[in-house]
């Protein structure tokens, strides 16, 4: 199930998906923070989701609200989260995007996502983070879009994982 | 042969150990072998039938609960070609049936039906599953010894182990836990031993936990475990039996700082806790939360968390954990611990992965070292554990504490280490 969009919308709500890969991928904190509403959600869930499962119930690799989301990138920020410390050198491939929905200015987008990350802090290995994404695209007051919420089911949820602490 | 008592000292440790692919096979017999280890909580089973899967040491194991209740943990390996009978983490069977020959095994492990039997002449009762020679349980913590040599379970939990599972347990008005849906898993390359060190030294916070302390301020880690050397009352502390802990009862300035809440916000909660046992002792625990220690060799005790530490190799390991739910509260309130476990532990939260950075770290500085260094004319690759040593006194209960900063709990782990390598 797909929503119809022009054209011209849709590659507006694609360049923004490419922002904000981009930001997460150069560690563009601010920038990205910038992008994203102040209800947002981040859910990187510990397993395979069911549909209408409640990230409340069980435990979550992420599960921000947006105070918590605050916290991660001042975290993030300080200089000195080991764990990012020198940044992971980063870079992910989106594809695979489809408008789910789109109503009253708010959209529902999919797409399939792989990160390829080299942990710099420690190990220097080159690690894979494969998954799908679910974004909740809003639009501001000037019309512009921002990200209300953001979901990556990885491939590998479940799985025991090396640290995650860069965006996803 | 390696001789442990040549590299582990009592101020010092040899580097080699946590490097050497000899050292961890013999790990692997004298600690996961012949030792106890803390295998799962009997919640996670509390139905017949439901099963989930663990390892001691890398022995692959399942823990069930059969029909008449029992607990059983049993090898994860078909008898007959050596299949695993589970591949996932968790499920719910009446038997176990191996998809190789369809050898079909009961929730006890034993040998129930083999098909084409005309072929097979030896007797079903000698090829049920292995099973660890000793399980036994303590208030639902379940452990195994895989070749019966440990002696009684009590007797390895001694006073450390039974205090801190205790005073967990007794958090909860019915006296019982449960815990989180899941397990989450996160991988290190490192060798295992860094996480009974790391998850109970508390001289880091201030440094690998710099940037959680600056940008969350509010946690009860300033009250418990910072301000200087000497600026709070927490202790280190060696139970003995290798069990250790970082003791924050003494520096608590409230009740219920652990939780981060005050007693209003979780009335209810408080009150059954009362109701249950008395003003008295309720109101201790109220103040006292719930231990954060170790219970060797492969439990932490984590506040409101549990972990497994899982060895993998000499250089690596898994640190599972999960959340502890207590019985006989409301829903927010367990959900409250959920949160707190999120920011907390796991490849994603604010504290563990500065821990798992600091430990590959740790491993790619000692993947070389040799154990004939430790002895050789010119030594190299000792590392000092010897802060606090001095100042380190028997407390009237028979336990050894020092400041929260000295490392005795490090040396009441490797100490344990050197007793157990040597047998």
């Amino acid at each position: 199930m797909s929503a119809a969009v022009s054209e011209a919308e849709r590659r507006e709500l694609e360049a923004f998906l490419f922002l904000e890969a981009r930001l997460a991928d150069t560690s563009r904190y601010a920038e990205w923070e910038a992008l994203v509403t102040d209800d947002m959600s981040y859910w990187v869930p510990a397993g395979p989701v069911q549909p209408g499962a409640d990230p409340a119930a069980g435990l979550s690799y992420i599960n921000d609200n947006r105070a918590r989301l605050a916290t991660r990138i001042r975290q993030l920020q300080t200089g000195k989260r080991h764990a990012q410390t020198p940044v992971s050198r980063l870079a992910r491939s989106l594809s695979n995007i489809e408008v789910l929905a789109a109503t009253d200015g708010e959209y529902t987008l999919c797409a399939t996502q792989v990160v390829y990350e080299v942990a710099t802090q420690a190990s220097a290995r080159l690690q894979l983070w494969p998954g799908r994404v679910t974004y909740r695209l809003r639009r501001a007051e000037d019309g512009s879009l921002r990200m209300a919420a953001k979901t990556v089911e990885l491939v590998t949820a479940g799985e025991p994982l090396p640290n995650l602490a860069f965006l996803l | 042969m390696t001789n442990y008592g040549d590299l582990v000292g009592g101020d010092r440790v040899h580097a080699s150990l946590y490097a050497d692919e000899s050292v961890f096979a013999d790990e692997l017999d004298r600690i996961f072998t012949r030792g106890w280890v803390f295998v799962g909580h009997d919640s996670e089973v509390a139905e017949a039938g439901q099963w989930v899967t663990r390892r001691i040491g890398r022995e692959p194991v399942i823990m069930t609960r059969d029909r008449d209740g029992s607990v059983h943990v049993l090898a994860n390996r078909c008898s007959h070609r050596g299949t695993a009978l589970c591949w996932e983490h968790r499920g719910r069977a009446t038997s176990f049936q191996c998809n190789y020959h369809a050898w079909t095994f009961g929730l006890d492990g034993s040998l129930r039906a083999v098909p084409y039997p005309a072929g097979f002449e030896k007797d079903r009762v000698s090829l049920g599953l292995d099973r660890p020679a000793q399980v036994d349980s303590y208030r639902g913590f379940v452990f195994a010894n895989l070749d019966g040599s440990a002696g009684p379970l009590a007797a390895h939990l001694g006073r450390g182990g039974v205090d801190m599972i205790d005073r967990l347990c007794d958090l909860s008005p019915t006296g019982t836990i449960h815990l989180a849906p899941n397990w989450i898993g996160h991988q290190v390359h490192s060798n295992w031993k860094m996480w009974p060190e790391s998850d109970n030294d508390g001289y880091h916070l201030n440094w690998v936990h710099a940037s959680m302390v600056s940008s969350a301020p509010d946690t009860y880690y300033q009250e418990t475990v910072l301000g200087g050397e000497t600026g709070n009352q927490s202790l280190a502390v060696d139970w003995g039996d290798g069990h250790v802990e970082l003791d924050f009862r003494p520096s608590y300035r409230r009740e219920l700082a652990w939780l981060g809440v005050t007693r209003e916000r979780v009335a209810s909660y408080c009150d059954a806790l009362v109701a249950a046992r008395g003003a008295e002792a309720a109101n201790r625990s109220l103040w006292d939360g719930p231990p954060h220690g170790l219970i060797f060799p492969n439990l932490f005790l984590g506040e409101l968390n549990l972990a497994i530490i899982e060895p993998t190799s000499a250089s690596t390991m898994v640190h599972w954990h999960t959340a502890v739910q207590l019985d006989g509260v409301d829903e927010a309130f367990n959900r409250r611990i959920l949160r707190q476990s999120e920011a907390a532990m796991g490849p994603a939260a604010f504290i563990v992965p500065d821990d798992a950075a600091t430990a590959e770290r740790m491993q790619l500085a000692v993947d070389g070292v040799q154990p004939g260094w430790a002895s050789a004319a010119d030594p190299r690759g000792w590392i000092d554990m010897s802060r606090g040593l001095g100042r380190e006194r028997t407390e009237p209960d028979g336990r050894k504490a020092a400041l929260i900063s000295d490392e005795t709990t490090n040396r009441g782990f490797w100490r344990q280490y050197r007793t157990v390598m040597s047998r």
